[in-house]
């Protein structure tokens, strides 16, 4: 580290800087070396960066290979949710089984921590890599079961893949 | 005609320079500031209250949206005053795990300091080149956790999960030809590790290139020397810590003085400065920066031949492995009640701090044997240093307030809580 | 210290016990916990789950601290390495055969398994064999079984058997094959049952229409009182976002221990059945239409100011809180009537003079229990309050001689004196009594009875029950619903007077409903109003205004064609009334007919109120759930109605406003009943068809008559009793 008072010789050498432009042309070497170096950006959203199978994003509720909600309403999601962003509703379905009457998932108090599936015993609820949504209307933060299983459904083989690839490390 | 002795003036919330919602009122006389008074408690909200209601864990995710530009560091200091007051040990991987990205984050908050500092006072061109290597960081905070930036990673003996082996790839597309993919698939066709290594092995030589920007550039020391001049006596009087300190002159870093997790194991040095100006400050942070890459190659060298559990053995607080939670009927129900209660805390106080990238910071938790705490009290560096602007700008032009905030390295996430 | 004390030292704290105390009840007393299942204060000690093991200084092995007298000089560690690691292994075997249903388990949360197995078990199972099936039970429409859950804790069995006094629960097999049963695979058949929903440390008994619902961590517990008997259970009520979700007791040795009864338990489920009203109704046209609570009470107050005072009839509840009770009675006396009456069910309301103030049981509930004699007279004690029966048990496996003066047909399980009685015979029964206690004491009836007085047809029964009776020290005679509701009330009250004089017994009434001595105290009477102060001119009484039309009606929390003497003609009566006002909760098919406005109510769990139970205790309550639909508080609906009526100092801001007033208005000391001068002894026997029908369990009010788990119970549909 060095003492930047201005003595005499540190004057003389500002005039010579400043008379050959040496600031003016190191920066800007440094420009041109950034200009013929390929591109770092890329172009969304026809092209994406690439995604980490742990991504955490929209959530989604899975359904077993048979076609059954995989979501028994234990409500562990719920409880260990720290915004209290997820409503659980239950009662028992006609078959007699634990199901949930209501799933709500309010997007806007959600922080994405993951915490629901870690949680989930069944797998049923979790964060799926898409990030890309919005709202157009109020109300249409709230994520209910039937859309929660529709994203499910849709991006089931995403999800499974995903799942897979991280299950060696949970 | 009247004169006007002196007006008062308000700087933010809304300015670009307040660096998030800084209101500050100063009273001007022409150009020059004879007081400046900081307003805080525009981004409140009321984390370590909210801590105190619920368990234990279910508070990481807050600490890292305290100081949202150095996460995980955030949670570093929460996660291990629980663990002094549980008197639970950190496997060693873990404890490398966590130096590495404690490092990583120092980078990426100087990278932000940086170009955000840069923009500030005239460096346009060094947003743009700091937020090309923080990519790249970022990618490895998602690649380890799943989120760019509030990881929610490191937990109560350890961290969630090991390091991937994999990284993820981009995908060929019609704007990009196969070579032009395995160029940009080049860092990541092994690990996270190797993917951090390349960055290591990249990252100084740009470091170079930012400093062939600012360090000898006349402009950029106009703007900062002798501006915002703090002797180690005062610095320490106001409670500076971190590079506020250290550009002070103070060599003072607790990863050296009361070393955490495996800082004892690894080599580096702590740089200081002589004048206590915004330049040696920057200065300061530059060489930090360096050497924060220097022990993430020397940890990520123990990590790649150390393999090991990355969480603590002990599961009335750690939750079972999936698998076994999936047919063991104790390991189910220490999941069940760690999701839904938590784990309770022997009664007791601590208190544990980190050298986050702005100083230090620490929490303070007083456990009443609950499943939640009594009382977290944040210690969040950027307060002490905001305080402390009065002193800093008095007598100073306008355009140097802005060159104080910048040094301060302000983020009001952590100054409001 | 007295030769019964030994002091023993756990964990290096000594303590103080009494010999033939079990350890587990000393370290309870002191706070020191010790892991337990099968122990529970008030059963038997059974020491078959072994989780309380103890390590015991100079035993060989540990100790099962619920079954291990304590001795002078026990020195005791519940924390020993030795201690811990038998109950580590103990909570390890008890898992075995664990199923893994945490996540649908009703129980999760509040587990006893989940928490010891936190607190002593291991974390990481060591066991990799298959588990145990056992197949579920159907034992009726209140508690569900997953018996695979079980853990042998027996406390379900010791519990029907100690309780409830019979066998019904039972275990058979033994070690891996050990299952707990119904012998029969019948419905859990007791007024009690499902208390075993709280004793089962884990999710094998569970409640049935709770099952499912929510989990114990979303519900907020709030204390409140039993609406349904006069015995004034306390009970928690949790709350889910506003909704009653279930009930469970509220621990208090002094009422109802740590038990509740069915009725209690199950009857929430009515607050939420269909007819709830959710708007104020008034008949347009003959229509009913939904209407915004002003115009109507604005309706009401009009059209009883047009109504000539002495033309309108108050007809309350004896389930209405203190607080409604007290209003109603203001309202109607500030109108200018004394037509006011809560005694819906009386068919002998002459000879009021001799009424109690207050009545009550005639000594506490606690006292009860260490009785040396009980003769219940014309009671179905089980029906009426079952947790009073509860109680007499205890006093009768106590060594109380108990006795019951009543219809034939009725169970207790315990060894008592029955003299069954046909209700047109029990005025005869009690002169055969007081013929018995003649015998017995050696004293003379008074003249004013004598003609009732039976001298000769007194056996071995009726001279025994007067025996009992004339020994005992503590003696009392309870007259139940059925005396109360008999067509020669009065004349009954009398002679039991007389049969209590003679044998210095104590005598006391089963008041009916939730707050019979409530209402009664606050002056829902025709000839008496607030603290029994009689009033110049007596109103008619509930049966007089149901037997001719009045021009209007105001009716409080009940259904006249089931809750009155005679329903047919009461809604008959009501029909042909100008305008009849009815607060209620619910909807009935038959208010439809005779109702003009229907004002909603809440029910006992959407109010703050005051009970005053059977032994003379005001017990406040506040509302714990929110108002179905626009209900509101009766309190509050009355409160208004009077300002719309302009009727001084009605300025109450809230409920215990309301209580403090109506404390104020009536006597503090409670009073032994004496009875006055004698009622005529004379009139012809009644017959068959003029008495009271017999007491329904899950018939008794409004609220339990909507509860589809209580009526789907055979107990409701009057089936396999037992």
């Amino acid at each position: 580290m060095s003492a930047h008072g201005l003595t005499d010789m540190s004057m003389i050498r500002n005039w010579s800087k400043t008379l050959l432009l040496t600031e003016l042309r190191s920066g800007l070497a440094v420009t041109l070396r950034n200009m013929l170096r390929p591109k770092v950006t890329v172009r969304y959203p026809e092209e994406k960066t690439p995604q980490s199978p742990r991504f955490r994003g929209l959530h989604a509720q899975r359904r077993y290979p048979n076609g059954e909600e995989r979501c028994i309403a234990c409500k562990l999601c719920e409880a260990v949710c720290p915004a209290l962003a997820i409503t659980i509703e239950s009662d028992m379905r006609d078959d007699g089984t634990r199901r949930t009457t209501r799933y709500d998932i309010d997007l806007f108090k959600c922080i994405y921590c993951g915490f629901c599936e870690e949680a989930c015993p069944v797998d049923a609820i979790v964060e799926t890599r898409i990030h890309e949504y919005h709202m157009e209307n109020r109300g249409e933060n709230i994520m209910t079961k039937d859309k929660l299983l529709a994203v499910g459904d849709r991006y089931e083989a995403m999800i499974a893949a995903d799942k897979a690839a991280d299950s060696q490390y949970r | 005609m009247r004169e006007i002795e002196s007006y008062t003036m308000n700087f933010g919330p809304q300015h670009p320079a307040a660096h998030g919602v800084l209101r500050l009122v100063l009273e001007m006389d022409g150009e020059v500031i004879y007081k400046a008074d900081p307003h805080v408690g525009l981004l409140h909200r009321g984390t370590e209250k909210l801590a105190e209601s619920k368990p234990y864990n279910q508070s990481i995710g807050y600490m890292d949206r305290l100081d949202y530009v150095s996460m995980m560091c955030n949670e570093h200091g929460y996660v291990m005053a629980i663990e002094k007051l549980l008197g639970l040990s950190v496997p060693i991987r873990a404890q490398y795990i966590r130096v590495l990205f404690d490092e990583a984050t120092r980078i990426l908050n100087h990278l932000m300091w940086l170009g955000a500092h840069g923009l500030d006072i005239g460096a346009m061109t060094m947003f743009l080149y700091c937020f090309r290597e923080r990519e790249d960081l970022m990618d490895a905070y998602e690649a380890v956790s799943g989120t760019r930036m509030h990881a929610t990673y490191y937990r109560p003996g350890g961290v969630y999960r090991d390091l991937p082996l994999q990284m993820p790839q981009y995908k060929p597309s019609k704007w990009r030809n196969e070579k032009e993919v395995a160029r940009l698939n080049e860092a990541r066709r092994g690990s996270l590790l190797d993917f951090m290594w390349d960055f290591t092995e990249r990252f100084p030589e740009r470091i170079d290139e930012y400093e062939t920007l600012l360090t000898d550039n006349r402009i950029w020391k106009q703007r900062t020397v002798n501006i915002g001049v703090v002797t180690p006596e005062e610095a320490m009087a106001l409670g500076f810590t971190g590079p506020m300190l250290r550009g002070s002159g103070v060599e003072w870093d607790l990863r050296k003085k009361q070393p955490y997790e495996v800082y004892d194991q690894v080599k580096f040095d702590i740089p200081v400065g002589v004048n206590g100006d915004c330049y040696d400050r920057y200065l300061v942070r530059m060489e930090e920066m360096r050497q924060s890459n220097l022990i993430m190659r020397q940890c990520i060298e123990w990590l790649r031949d150390n393999p090991g559990p990355v969480m603590a053995d002990d599961h009335k607080i750690v939750p079972p492995e999936r698998e076994e939670m999936k047919d063991d009927m104790e390991a189910l129900i220490h999941h069940f009640k760690l999701f839904t209660e938590g784990y309770t805390v022997p009664e007791g106080e601590a208190y544990a701090a980190v050298e986050a990238p702005k100083g230090e910071f620490g929490v303070y938790m007083i456990s009443d044997g609950a499943n939640k705490p009594f009382r977290v009290k944040v210690r969040a560096p950027g307060f002490a240093h905001i305080a402390a602007m009065d002193f800093m700008v008095r007598g100073h032009m306008l355009a140097d307030v802005v060159a104080v905030i910048g040094t301060m390295d302000i983020v009001f996430g952590e100054i409001d809580r | 210290m007295s030769d019964d004390q030994v002091t023993i030292e756990v964990d290096g704290i000594s303590l103080p016990a009494k010999k033939g105390q079990m350890v587990m009840e000393v370290t309870d007393d002191a706070g020191i916990y010790i892991p337990r299942f099968c122990y529970h204060a008030k059963l038997s000690v059974a020491a078959n789950c072994r989780m309380c093991l103890v390590e015991v200084e100079k035993a060989p092995k540990p100790l099962p601290a619920c079954a291990t007298p304590v001795a002078e000089g026990m020195k005791i560690s519940t924390k020993s390495p030795a201690a811990i690691a038998a109950q580590r292994a103990t909570m390890e075997f008890l898992l075995i055969n664990h199923p893994l249903d945490c996540p649908i388990c009703d129980q999760g949360g509040e587990c006893e398994l989940q928490d010891l197995a936190m607190g002593y078990g291991r974390d990481i199972s060591r066991y990799n064999e298959g588990k145990r099936v056992v197949a579920d039970k159907d034992i009726g429409p209140l508690v569900s079984t997953d018996m695979t859950r079980c853990i042998h804790c027996t406390r379900c069995v010791r519990f029907t058997e100690e309780i409830a006094g019979f066998q019904e629960l039972g275990t058979m097999g033994r070690g891996e094959d050990m299952k707990i049963g119904t012998y029969v695979e019948k419905a859990v058949n007791h007024e009690l049952s499902g208390n075993i929903i709280d004793l089962c440390p884990v999710g094998a008994l569970n409640s049935k229409p709770f099952r499912y619902r929510a989990r114990a961590w979303e519900m907020i517990q709030q204390a409140t009182v039993s609406p349904h008997d006069s015995f004034g259970s306390n009970m928690f009520a949790h709350v889910k976002q506003g909704r009653l979700m279930r009930v469970v007791p509220q621990p208090n040795d002094e009422i109802n221990e740590t038990w509740l009864s069915d009725r209690d338990r199950f009857s929430y489920d009515g607050i939420y059945s269909t007819d709830r009203v959710i708007k104020p109704l008034l008949r347009i046209d003959g229509e009913f239409r939904e209407t915004e609570w002003s115009t109507v009470l604005e309706q009401v107050s009009d059209r009883l100011q047009q109504t000539d005072a002495a033309k309108i009839g108050f007809l309350s509840s004896p389930g209405a809180t203190v607080e409604e009770s007290f209003l109603l009675q203001r309202i109607a006396r500030g109108l200018g009537t004394n037509n006011i009456d809560h005694r819906l069910q009386a068919r002998d309301l002459g000879d009021s003079d001799n009424d109690p103030v207050q009545p009550h049981i005639g000594t506490d509930i606690v006292s009860l229990e260490s009785a040396d004699a009980i003769a219940v007279i014309g009671s179905d004690l089980r029906r009426e309050v079952p947790m009073l029966a509860h109680r007499v048990r205890k006093a009768a496996l106590a060594g109380a001689t108990v006795s019951f003066i009543n219809p034939p047909g009725q169970q207790y399980q315990f060894s008592h004196q029955y003299l069954a009685t046909e209700l047109t015979q029990l005025r005869a029964a009690l002169g055969a009594l007081i013929g018995a206690a003649e015998v017995a004491t050696g004293k003379i009836a008074p003249d004013s009875v004598a003609q009732r007085v039976d001298r000769q047809s007194h056996d071995e029964t009726h001279r025994a029950v007067a025996e009992s009776l004339a020994q005992g020290e503590r003696s009392h005679i309870l007259l139940g619903h059925l005396a109360q509701r008999h067509p020669a009330f009065t004349q009954i009250r009398a002679l039991a007077s007389v049969l209590a004089d003679m044998t210095g017994a104590t005598i006391g009434f089963i008041p009916e409903s939730a707050n019979a001595a409530g209402a009664s105290l606050v002056g829902v009477l025709p000839h008496r109003g607030a603290g029994g102060e009689p009033v110049a001119t007596p109103g008619l009484n509930a049966r007089q205004m149901l037997a001719d039309a009045l021009d209007a009606y105001v009716l409080f929390g009940f259904e006249p064609e089931v809750d009155t003497v005679e329903g047919a003609q009461a809604v008959e009566t009501l029909r042909n009334a100008n305008f009849v006002v009815v607060m209620s909760p619910w909807l009935s098919e038959q208010a439809l007919e005779y109702a003009d406005v229907i004002l909603p109510i809440g029910t006992f769990a959407e109010t703050a109120g005051t009970y005053v139970n059977l032994e003379g205790r005001w017990q406040s309550f506040s509302g714990v759930a929110t108002p179905v639909g626009e209900a509101r508080p009766g309190w509050k609906v009355l409160r208004v109605l009077a300002n719309y009526l302009h009727l001084d100092a009605f300025d109450y801001n809230d409920a215990l406003e309301v209580t403090v007033a109506a404390r104020e208005a009536v006597p503090v000391e409670l009073q032994d009943y004496r009875i006055g001068p004698m009622p005529s002894m004379d009139g012809a026997d009644f017959g068959d068809d003029l008495m009271p029908a017999p007491i329904s369990l899950y018939g008794s009010d409004s609220l339990v008559r909507r509860s589809r788990p209580l009526q789907r119970t055979p107990l409701a549909r009057g089936v396999g009793e037992s």
